[in-house]
């Protein structure tokens, strides 16, 4: 992943971030891929990135996941500037269409992990401020909820039920509908 | 010990994972609220309620309101079932902004119709005073009258019953009367007049600050303006006479209708011209023969109610989540016109007999108001 140097210099000099996971790895990564993330866009405005950008609480392996994603979606964000001028024609929406459809499969593909992984990368989303990753973990646990009983729910996630059985008993009771 | 990693996200992270539970899935809503005390607490919490409507900007449909010669049946499109979901001796005239308007034929006399306000999420029940009219030829609506209000959680605010009825003899004078629950009264009627036509019970459409009601010959339409108090008379293209239209808000905002021609659905919206004139524009138009609907709930909508027209005509509009439903020698269909999306919802179902209902349905549980001041009342739902 650490791809530090290579290639295209002209623009990597002016606008390439260094992060640096818990773990002491290295990324370098455009300004634009780093700039996903709201943390990192205010520490970049704030001048404070020089030497590279410490994440303590983000481990080598899920930030590499975590640029993953922030590559493919900044792409998407630049095509999409692209694409917003005068031009109108079908060519263009068809190109849009095929983009975006693309970038769902992207998106599908990137939450097969098991579930360890995708709530680290939600944390990891939620310190770095990255709205689309947050929305795409947290979301993909919410559809993990449908259907299921609160046993399920409890087993799956690990959760105590403090609830007395008197509580449970008036909850059920006021919302039977729901457990039909 | 530390706890395991999942329990420290769900502690952590625990609403940005439950506001995304769909909105049109209350019920894994309700479950997810029996899971601790922590998630029950946020659940039933008024700053759960209110990041979750931010996130979710339109109520959804949770289901909606059928009529049989017994009484009305709530149809769930959702996951949500109200506590009493068939209310015998009951004929339904409204739904809108989270409450549905009945009139009680239980208790029915020729001249005397008792009024109800029906609320599926909390089962509460609004009677209001018996209205004096001779119901034969009449529509009404009901709507929320909070000022500045969003309608996304009206819930329990003031509100207000528009009932208009013609004359029994002649049927050339439309009169309104109003029920407002801040007055607790029915206003004097106020009437205009017309040639001879009836009022349809279930044509009804809330356009920006006036009301609207569709008459038979479908060759006028009736405006009530809320602000004016005001009737008037529109009168409708002759291209129009002897369509079946539904009247709607059209996604434009102005006054639609949605109508079925030569196995085409269309969508049409009125346009104000110079001078005022106004004409009707056709705003979309799907070809129902080249649809292939994406699912069938199959739900069992029994034939109790016989139609007055052939399929396939449009039965009703929820123009708040811009959904068409039609009936066709397939059954009841829906339309979704945002997503294109064609769905089969069940068999046979009456002309007249469908009145789609959407809220919002997030549960505000006693067992987290233990100790609270407020009355549970107060947040049973949004």
């Amino acid at each position: 992943m650490a791809s530090a140097g290579s290639g295209d210099e002209k623009a990597a000099a002016a606008a390439m971030i260094t992060l640096i996971s818990s773990d002491n790895e290295k990324f370098e990564v455009t300004e634009a891929t780093a700039t996903l993330s709201q943390t990192i866009r205010h520490m970049i405005e704030d001048g404070c990135t020089d030497g590279g950008v410490p994440l303590p609480n983000v481990t080598s392996k899920i930030l590499a996941r975590v640029i993953e994603y922030c590559k493919k979606h900044a792409t998407a964000a630049a095509g999409e500037e692209g694409s917003s001028s005068s031009f109108s024609d079908a060519a263009f929406l068809e190109v849009d269409r095929a983009f975006l459809e693309e970038l769902e499969e992207f998106d599908d593909a990137f939450l097969e992990v098991d579930r360890a992984t995708l709530f680290d990368l939600i944390l990891a989303a939620n310190y770095l401020d990255i709205k689309g990753l947050l929305n795409l973990t947290c979301q993909k646990v919410a559809d993990s909820v449908k259907g299921k009983t609160p046993e399920q729910i409890r087993e799956m996630y690990n959760i105590v039920n403090d609830l007395t059985p008197e509580e449970e008993a008036e909850i059920r009771r006021e919302t039977q509908w729901a457990f039909e | 010990m530390d706890p395991p990693q999942p329990a420290a996200l769900m502690e952590e992270l625990v609403e940005e994972v439950l506001v995304r539970i769909p909105p049109d899935d209350p019920a894994s809503l309700v479950r997810a609220a029996l899971v601790c005390k922590r998630w029950c607490l946020l659940i039933s919490g008024a700053s759960f309620r209110r990041r979750f409507r931010e996130l979710h900007p339109t109520p959804p449909m949770l289901g909606f309101l059928y009529e049989r010669y017994s009484g009305v049946d709530f149809v769930q499109t959702s996951s949500f079932r109200p506590p009493h979901a068939f209310r015998e001796d009951w004929r339904m005239l409204d739904a809108r902004h989270g409450r549905v308007l009945v009139m009680d034929v239980g208790s029915f006399s020729p001249m005397d119709t008792e009024f109800i306000v029906w609320d599926p999420v909390t089962d509460g029940l609004q009677k209001l005073p018996i209205l004096e009219f001779h119901p034969s030829s009449w529509s009404a609506a009901l709507l929320c009258t909070t000022a500045g209000c969003d309608h996304l959680n009206c819930r329990g605010g003031p509100f207000l019953v528009v009932v208009v009825v013609t004359d029994v003899f002649g049927q050339r004078r439309t009169s309104a009367y109003t029920y407002s629950s801040e007055q607790g009264a029915w206003s004097e009627p106020i009437t205009v007049q017309h040639h001879n036509d009836c009022i349809l019970r279930l044509h009804r459409a809330l356009v920006g600050n006036a009301l609207y009601f569709n008459y038979e010959l479908n060759t006028r339409i009736l405006e009530y303006d809320l602000v004016r108090r005001e009737l008037s008379i529109i009168n409708l293209p002759s291209k129009f006479h002897g369509w079946h239209i539904v009247l709607m808000e059209a996604e434009d905002g102005r006054l639609g209708f949605a109508t079925i021609q030569e196995s085409k659905m269309s969508v049409w919206s009125r346009e104000s011209g110079p001078d005022g004139y106004a004409g009707w524009a056709q705003q979309r138009v799907i070809e129902l023969d080249k649809l292939q609907p994406v699912s069938d709930c199959n739900l069992p909508v029994s034939p109790d109610v016989w139609a007055i027209a052939y399929p396939p005509y449009v039965v009703a509009v929820a123009d708040s989540v811009s959904v068409i439903f039609m009936w066709t020698d397939g059954g009841l269909f829906t339309i979704d016109l945002k997503s294109n999306q064609f769905k089969r919802i069940g068999e046979f179902i009456s002309n007249f007999g469908v009145v789609p209902y959407t809220s919002f349905c997030t549960p505000a549980l006693s067992v987290a108001s233990m100790g609270d001041e407020r009355p549970t009342t107060d947040a049973s739902s949004a």
